[in-house]
C-alpha cells in the first residue's frame, strides 16, 4: 500500500484479498479441514499449541448404569444448589415481610440472631453445592485426557531479531554521540520528576514547631476530671483504687496523649513507695497521678493490681510498678511512666501543678532532645 | 440426720432467711429484669438447696450441741448478738479464723484484716466460693459456694457486725443507662476484664476473672471492695448509679444473642484466626485433595 | 475479509455465524485455541495458588458492596441506631456507619462478615501456595520474577488486611492504630516527619481513616490487580512447573487442557471457596465492632490482637526486650523498631531473596521446570522448617496474653517461654526436619535397591529367617535393583505395584477393587450352588465352621 492510497479521501487501494496467514493457513485448505471430523481438527489444532494428547479415558458410555448413576449425582448436586439458593432468597426477602423481621433486638436469641446465620447457611451451601456439582460433572461425566505440551525456552531468533531492532532505533537517535541531548535529558528528566512529585510535599509537616509530642493539655491549675466532666475531691477514692482522669480542658476526655491515671495507693503502698529522684512531691498524700498511655507503644495502661501494686499493658504485657515511680519491671517497655505533679485547688479539687515533666507516649527519636 | 429431712430443705426456699436480709439484693419484684434473674437462678438454687439442706442440718446440730454444753465463753460476751450474728460467729469460729484472727484482725502471711470490709466483701468472697480458700495460691480461684445462702447472711451478719464496712445494695441492680454503663465499662473494667467480660491475664499467673458466671450482686460487691488485685471503686468514684448501669451494659451483652453466628468465645483475632486455618484452610485443603483424586 | 459464501467449512449454525462475526472483528480464534489447549499439571497443590485469586475476587465483589454504606470519616456522631447498648454514645461516623451496615442494612452484617473471613482466606492461602513453592523449589530459575511478585502480593496483602482492620475505628482497631503509630515514631531520625505526614499531625487527628480507605479501597487492589496480571501472564508464558514422574520432563508438562477438564475444576473450586467464605461469613460472628465499641484513645481491652497474619509482629514486639539505645547527642533508637520494622524487613528480605541466595549457595543456574520433593533437598527443607518455627513461636506469643488465660499460665512465663522458644526450637526444627528427609530418602532407595517387603517371611535352611522383597526393576547378579533414584515417588506397597489388589482408590475409605483372577472365580461360582460354595469357602478358609453343612441362603 502506497501513501497516496492511504492518504484521506481516497479509496484506496483495490479489493484484494492479502496473502493468506501464513502458517497452518498455508498447509491446510478450507476443503482439507472441512473434510476432517471433530476430534481430528482439535487434536491438530492441539498439535499447533505444541500439545499432544497421549491418551483418553473415555467417559462412562452413553446410557450406561455409571452414566446415569452419574447424571443422577450432578443433577442431584445442581438441584440442591438451586434449592439452598432459592429458600435463602425466601429467607432474605420474605423477612420482615411473611417471615419475622430480621432487624436486630436485644434478644437471647430470635429470629433476629438466626437471620445472618440463615442467609450463609443456605448461601454458602448453594454455592459449595454449585462448586461440588461442576467438580464431579468433570471427574464422572468428562473423558479423562493426558496431554502433554511442550515448554520451550527463549527463541534464539526472536532475541537477536529483537536486539538488532532495538539497539538500531538507538543507534539511529545518535544518543551516544549527541551528549547534548543526553545531558539535556537528564537534567530535565530531574527536573520533571521532581516536578510530578512536588504536590505530595503537602503531605510534609513539621513535627518539631511547638512540640506536639512533648505537651499535653495539662497545665497548672487544671483540674482533673472524670470522663463526664465531674472534679474529684481527696476523698472521693477508696485507698487501693485507680480512677482514670483527663484535664479539664474542652475534649480532655477525647485527647490522645492526656488521659491520666489517679491512683490512691493503700498504707502498705505507702510505707514502701520510692518515687523517682526529683519527684518526690509529685503526689498528694498517698495520691500518685501517672500517664495512662504506655511507653512503649502507646496503649492505654491501666490494668492495675492493687496487691502487686503491679500496672500491666494489655497489648505487650509491660509491667510497671506504681510503688517505683512506675518503673518498667516487665516486658518490652523502657521507660517509667510519666509521673503528673498534683495537689489540692482552694476549693479543695485535684488539680495539675504543670504539665508532664517529659513526653509521655512513646519513645522516639529525639525525644530527649526536647 | 439425713439429707433428705423436709424441714431442713425448707428455709433456704423460703421466708424465713429472706426475714433476716436486711439488704434486699433482689431487685423489686415483678421488675422483668428481676423475673428474668429469678429464672435464671432458680435451677442454681436448686442444686445449692440439696448442699444447703446438709449444711443446715450440721449447723442445727452444732447449735445444738454448743446450746447444750455447759462452758460456753462466748455465749455470754455475745449476749446482745443476734441469732444471725450469733449463728455467722459459729461459721466464723468454724471456718475463717485460721486465717483471719480471732477477731477479724488477720493472721500474717495468712489471711487479711477483716476490718472493714464490710458485708458486702464476705458476700463476694463467699458467694462466690472464693472463701474459704483450699490453700494459698497467687489467686484465690471461684468455685461452687461452700455455704448455703442463709448461712452466708449470718456470716455477713456477723462480720459487719464486728468490723463494719460497705453494705449491700438494695433495689434494682440494673436500673441504670445503657450506653453510659458501656461507656463506663470499656474506660474502668474492659481493661482487665475483656470489652465483653471474658477475663484476661494478669501478671505471673494472676488473672480478671470472667463475669460470665457472675450474678449482680456480685459484680455490684467486687467493684464496692476490690477483691485481690482489682482496685476499690467507691460510691465517690463510681456512683450507685453508675454501677448499676455497668451491671446493666454487662448482663446485656452476656445476655444478647450474637448476630453474626456463632460468637467464638467473642474474643476476637485469637480464635477467628484459628478458625479460619482449622476450619476454612482444612476445609479447601480438603476440597482440592478430592478434585486431585482419581476419579 | 473477503470470504465467499459458497467456500468450504464456512460455519452454517447460528452460532458458528456469530463466531465467525466476533472473529472478523476480533481475531480471537488463534489466542483462544492456544489458551484452551493449555496443559496445567494434575496435582492437587497447584490449585492452593487458585484458592487465593478466587478469594480476592470475592473481596472485590463484597468490598465495592461494602463501601455502598461506608463512611469513611472522623467527624463526632451520637448514635441512635438500631443497637440498644450504643445509643446515645459518642462515635466517629466511620464506626457509626459500619454499625449501620451490620444492623440497618438488610445483609449488611453477611457481606461485611464474608469480607472480612475471605480477607482471612486470603491471606492464609497466598501463605500456604508460598510454602508449597518454596518446599518444592518452584521458585528456582526462571520463576524469579514470579517469586518476587508473589513476596510483594503478600506484603500488599497485609497492608490490605491492615487498613481493612483499622478503618471501622472500633475500640480495637484503635488500638492496634495506635500501635501503628508508634512504630513509625520509633523509626529513628525520620519517624515523627513520617508520622505527620500519614496522619496528617499528631496523632490520631482527623485525616487517618479516609486516607485509610482509599489506600484501602483504590490504591492497594489496582496494585495487586496489576501484580496478579503479571503473575498470570508470567506463568502462562513460562507454563507449569511439574513433579517428576513418568514422562514428565524439563522441556514438557503433563496433565489436562485447560478446556474442558480444567476449567470444571477450576470453575467449581471458585464456588467452593465463594461458598466456604459465605458459610463463613452467615455462621460464624467475626469482628464484631458492635462489642468493641467506638475508640478511645484512653480505653483499651484485655487480650487485643491484631487479625492472625500480622500477629506474629505482635509476637515480636511483646517478646523484644527492653533495650533502647540512647546515641550521643541525646538521640534515642526507641526498643519498639527493632521488632516491629527491622525484624520484618529481614524476614521478608531474606524471603524475597532466597532464590537468589540458593542460586549462589548451589552455584545451580540451570532452568528448572521439574519440581523437588522437599526430602531431596533436606538444606532448603530444613531451613524453611527452622523459619517456619521462627514464625509459629512469634505468631502464637501474638496472642499469648489469650493462650496464658485459656490454659491457666502465668502470663510472664509464657513471655519467657516465647523468649527462649524462639531461639532454641527453630534450630532443633532444622536438625529434625533434616534428619526426616535423609530418613525418607535413605527408604526411598532401600526399596530400590532391595524392593518392596511383602510381608512374606521365609526360613531359610540354615534357620533364618528373612522376608521376602519384591523387586521393582531388572536385578543384578546380588538381587540389587537397578533403578536410580529420580526424586520421584517410590511405590512403597505391593498393591501399588498392582500386586495383591489393585492400588487403593476412593477418597473417604479405600475401595479394593477385585483382581482379574478373582472375578473369574466369582464368574465361575455363579452357576454353582450357593451352599456349594459357602461350604467350599469354610472348609479351605475357615476351620472354625468345621465343615458344618449350611443353611442354603435365599
Amino acid at each position: 500500500m502506497s501513501t497516496r492510497e492511504s492518504a484521506p479521501g481516497t479509496t484506496g487501494g483495490a479489493d484484494v484479498p492479502g496473502p493468506l496467514h501464513g502458517g497452518p493457513d498455508d498447509e491446510y485448505t478450507p476443503e482439507q479441514l472441512a473434510s476432517m471430523s471433530r476430534e481430528e481438527l482439535d487434536l491438530l489444532g492441539a498439535g499447533y499449541d505444541d500439545v499432544q494428547v497421549l491418551h483418553v479415558d473415555p467417559g462412562p458410555e452413553p446410557g450406561s448404569a455409571a452414566e446415569q448413576r452419574a447424571v443422577r449425582q450432578v443433577a442431584l448436586t445442581f438441584g440442591l444448589a438451586g434449592l439452598a439458593a432459592f429458600a435463602a432468597f425466601v429467607i432474605y426477602a420474605g423477612s420482615g415481610w411473611f417471615l419475622p423481621d430480621w432487624q436486630w433486638e436485644i434478644t437471647e436469641g430470635g429470629w433476629s440472631a438466626i437471620f445472618t446465620p440463615l442467609i450463609g447457611a443456605l448461601g454458602g451451601l448453594a454455592l459449595i453445592l454449585v462448586g461440588i456439582g461442576m467438580v464431579l460433572f468433570t471427574k464422572n461425566l468428562l473423558p479423562h485426557e493426558t496431554a502433554v505440551q511442550d515448554k520451550h525456552d527463549g527463541s534464539h531468533f526472536d532475541r537477536v531479531t529483537t536486539g538488532a531492532t532495538l539497539v538500531g532505533g538507538l543507534h539511529n537517535s545518535g544518543l551516544a554521540r549527541r551528549k547534548l541531548i543526553t545531558r539535556s535529558l537528564v537534567f530535565m528528566g530531574s527536573g520533571i520528576g521532581l516536578m510530578l512529585l512536588m504536590p505530595l510535599g503537602g503531605l510534609i509537616r513539621n513535627p518539631n514547631t511547638g512540640d506536639p509530642l512533648g505537651t499535653t493539655s495539662w497545665a497548672e491549675g487544671v483540674r482533673l476530671v472524670r470522663d463526664d466532666g465531674s472534679p474529684i475531691r481527696p476523698g472521693d477514692q477508696q485507698p487501693g483504687s485507680l480512677e482514670t482522669v483527663f484535664p479539664a480542658v474542652p475534649g480532655g476526655n477525647r485527647e490522645s496523649d492526656a488521659a491520666t491515671m489517679l491512683i490512691r495507693l493503700r498504707p502498705e503502698q505507702v510505707s514502701v513507695d520510692r518515687p523517682r529522684n526529683g519527684q518526690e512531691d509529685f503526689g498528694y498524700g498517698d495520691y500518685v497521678a501517672y500517664s495512662k498511655i504506655c511507653t512503649h507503644a502507646g496503649c492505654p495502661v491501666s490494668l492495675y493490681e492493687q496487691e502487686t501494686s503491679r500496672i500491666l499493658c494489655p497489648c505487650h504485657q509491660s509491667q510497671f510498678d506504681v510503688t517505683q515511680g512506675a518503673k518498667p519491671v516487665f516486658g518490652p517497655a523502657t521507660r517509667p511512666l510519666p509521673q503528673l505533679p498534683i495537689t489540692v485547688d482552694d476549693e479543695g479539687y485535684f488539680v495539675a501543678r504543670s504539665d508532664y515533666i517529659e513526653a509521655v507516649g512513646p519513645t522516639y527519636w529525639n525525644r530527649e532532645r526536647i | 440426720m439425713s439429707t433428705t429431712n423436709p424441714q431442713s430443705d425448707a428455709p433456704s426456699d423460703e421466708g424465713a432467711p429472706r426475714g433476716l436480709r436486711r439488704w434486699s439484693g433482689r431487685p423489686t419484684e415483678g421488675s422483668p429484669a428481676a423475673a428474668a434473674r429469678v429464672r435464671r437462678r432458680s435451677k442454681q438454687r436448686r442444686r445449692v438447696a440439696n448442699v444447703a439442706g446438709l449444711m443446715a442440718a450440721l449447723v442445727l446440730t452444732g447449735t445444738l450441741y454448743s446450746a447444750l454444753s455447759p462452758a460456753q465463753a462466748t455465749e455470754e460476751s455475745a449476749a446482745s448478738e443476734s441469732s444471725a450474728e450469733a449463728a455467722g460467729r459459729e461459721l466464723y469460729e468454724r471456718s475463717c479464723i485460721t486465717c483471719h484472727g480471732e477477731n477479724l484482725e488477720g493472721v500474717p502471711t495468712r489471711g487479711p484484716s477483716l476490718i472493714g470490709v464490710g458485708e458486702a466483701a464476705v458476700y463476694f468472697q463467699v458467694h462466690t466460693g472464693r472463701m474459704p480458700l483450699v490453700r494459698q495460691e497467687a489467686q484465690a480461684p471461684d468455685k461452687p459456694a461452700v455455704f448455703s445462702d442463709e448461712e452466708i447472711d449470718q456470716l455477713m451478719a456477723y462480720v459487719q457486725a464486728n468490723g463494719g464496712g460497705p453494705t449491700l445494695p438494695s433495689g434494682d441492680l440494673r436500673e441504670g443507662d445503657l450506653a453510659e454503663g458501656g461507656e463506663l465499662f470499656r474506660l474502668n473494667c474492659a481493661s482487665c476484664h475483656n470489652f465483653v467480660g471474658e477475663g484476661g491475664a494478669l501478671s505471673s499467673g494472676k488473672r480478671a476473672p470472667s463475669l460470665e458466671d457472675a450474678n449482680d450482686l456480685e459484680i455490684y460487691t467486687a467493684m464496692l471492695t476490690g477483691p485481690e488485685n482489682m482496685p476499690i471503686f467507691g460510691d465517690n468514684q463510681l456512683t450507685p448509679e453508675e454501677k448499676r448501669s455497668i451491671i446493666n451494659y454487662i448482663q446485656t451483652i452476656k445476655e444478647q444473642a450474637d448476630p453474626g453466628g456463632f460468637g467464638v468465645g467473642r474474643i476476637g483475632p485469637v480464635a477467628e484466626g484459628v478458625v479460619i486455618w482449622v476450619v476454612g484452610v482444612a476445609a479447601l485443603l480438603f476440597g482440592i485433595f478430592w478434585m486431585g483424586s482419581k476419579a | 475479509m473477503a470470504r465467499t459464501a459458497t467456500a468450504p467449512g464456512v460455519p452454517t449454525s447460528r452460532l458458528g455465524k456469530a463466531a465467525l462475526e466476533v472473529d472478523d472483528r476480533l481475531i480471537v480464534a488463534g489466542p483462544l485455541r492456544r489458551s484452551l489447549n493449555k496443559v496445567f499439571p494434575d496435582h492437587w497443590s497447584f490449585l492452593l495458588g487458585e484458592i487465593a485469586l478466587y478469594s480476592f475476587v470475592v473481596l472485590l465483589l463484597s468490598g465495592t458492596y461494602l463501601t455502598f454504606f461506608f463512611d469513611a470519616s472522623m467527624r463526632e456522631v451520637v448514635y441512635e441506631g438500631t443497637y440498644a447498648p450504643l445509643r446515645g454514645a459518642e462515635m466517629s461516623a466511620a464506626y457509626e456507619s459500619t454499625l449501620y451496615l451490620s444492623f440497618d442494612v438488610r445483609g449488611g452484617l453477611f457481606v461485611r462478615q464474608l469480607h472480612h473471613w475471605a480477607a482471612l482466606l486470603f491471606v492464609a492461602s497466598i501463605v500456604v501456595h508460598l510454602l508449597r513453592i518454596f518446599f518444592t523449589g518452584a521458585f528456582r530459575r526462571p520463576r524469579e520474577t514470579n517469586w518476587l511478585i508473589g513476596i510483594a502480593l503478600l506484603v500488599l496483602s497485609f497492608a490490605m488486611g491492615f487498613t481493612g482492620y483499622s478503618m471501622p475505628d472500633d475500640l480495637l482497631s484503635g488500638t492496634g492504630l495506635r500501635i501503628v503509630s508508634a512504630i513509625i515514631l520509633a523509626i529513628p531520625v525520620v519517624g515523627t516527619w513520617v508520622h505527620w505526614a500519614v496522619f496528617n499531625g499528631d496523632y490520631v487527628g482527623e485525616f487517618i481513616v479516609g486516607r485509610m480507605y482509599i489506600v484501602h479501597v483504590l490504591i492497594i487492589p489496582a496494585i495487586i490487580l496489576a501484580l496478579i496480571a503479571m503473575h498470570l501472564l508470567i506463568l502462562v508464558k513460562q507454563k507449569h512447573t511439574q513433579f517428576p514422574g513418568p514422562g514428565r520432563t524439563e522441556h514438557n508438562v503433563v496433565g489436562n487442557r485447560l478446556f474442558p477438564a480444567f476449567a470444571g475444576k477450576a470453575g467449581g473450586l471458585f464456588f467452593i471457596v465463594f461458598g466456604v467464605c459465605a458459610a463463613l461469613g452467615g455462621l460464624v460472628q467475626i469482628n464484631p465492632v458492635w462489642l468493641w465499641g467506638p475508640y478511645n484513645p484512653a480505653q483499651v481491652s484485655a487480650a487485643s490482637q491484631p487479625d492472625w497474619y500480622v500477629m506474629f509482629l505482635d509476637g515480636s514486639t511483646r517478646l523484644f526486650p527492653a533495650w533502647d539505645i540512647n546515641l550521643p547527642g541525646d538521640y534515642t533508637i526507641p526498643a519498639l523498631f527493632w521488632p516491629t520494622v527491622v525484624l520484618p524487613g529481614i524476614l521478608f528480605t531474606l524471603l524475597a531473596l532466597y532464590p537468589m541466595i540458593e542460586r549462589k549457595l548451589t552455584r545451580d543456574t540451570a532452568s528448572h521446570h521439574l519440581l523437588q520433593r522437599p526430602r531431596d533437598v533436606p538444606v532448603r527443607t530444613s531451613l524453611g522448617m527452622m523459619a517456619l518455627t521462627f514464625y509459629v513461636v512469634l505468631m502464637i506469643s501474638g496472642g499469648n496474653d489469650v493462650v496464658a488465660e485459656k490454659f491457666d499460665i502465668s502470663l510472664n512465663a509464657m513471655t519467657w517461654a516465647g523468649r527462649i522458644g524462639l531461639i532454641i526450637l527453630p534450630p532443633l526444627a532444622y536438625v529434625f526436619a533434616y534428619r526426616i528427609c535423609l530418613g525418607l530418602q535413605k527408604h526411598d532407595r532401600e526399596v530400590l535397591e532391595h524392593g518392596l517387603e511383602t510381608g512374606v517371611i521365609r526360613r531359610l535352611p540354615h534357620g533364618e529367617f528373612i522376608e521376602v522383597h519384591q523387586p521393582l526393576g531388572p536385578v543384578d547378579e546380588h538381587g540389587h535393583g537397578q533403578l536410580a533414584y529420580g526424586g520421584a515417588p517410590v511405590p512403597k506397597r505391593m498393591n501399588q505395584v498392582g500386586g495383591a489388589r489393585r492400588a487403593v482408590r476412593g477418597f473417604f475409605k479405600p475401595i479394593e477393587e477385585p483382581v482379574q483372577v478373582e472375578l473369574e472365580q466369582r464368574r465361575d461360582e455363579h452357576g454353582l450352588a450357593a451352599a456349594e460354595s459357602d461350604r467350599e469357602l469354610t472348609t479351605s478358609g475357615r476351620p472354625s465352621d468345621g465343615g458344618r453343612p449350611q443353611e442354603p441362603r435365599d
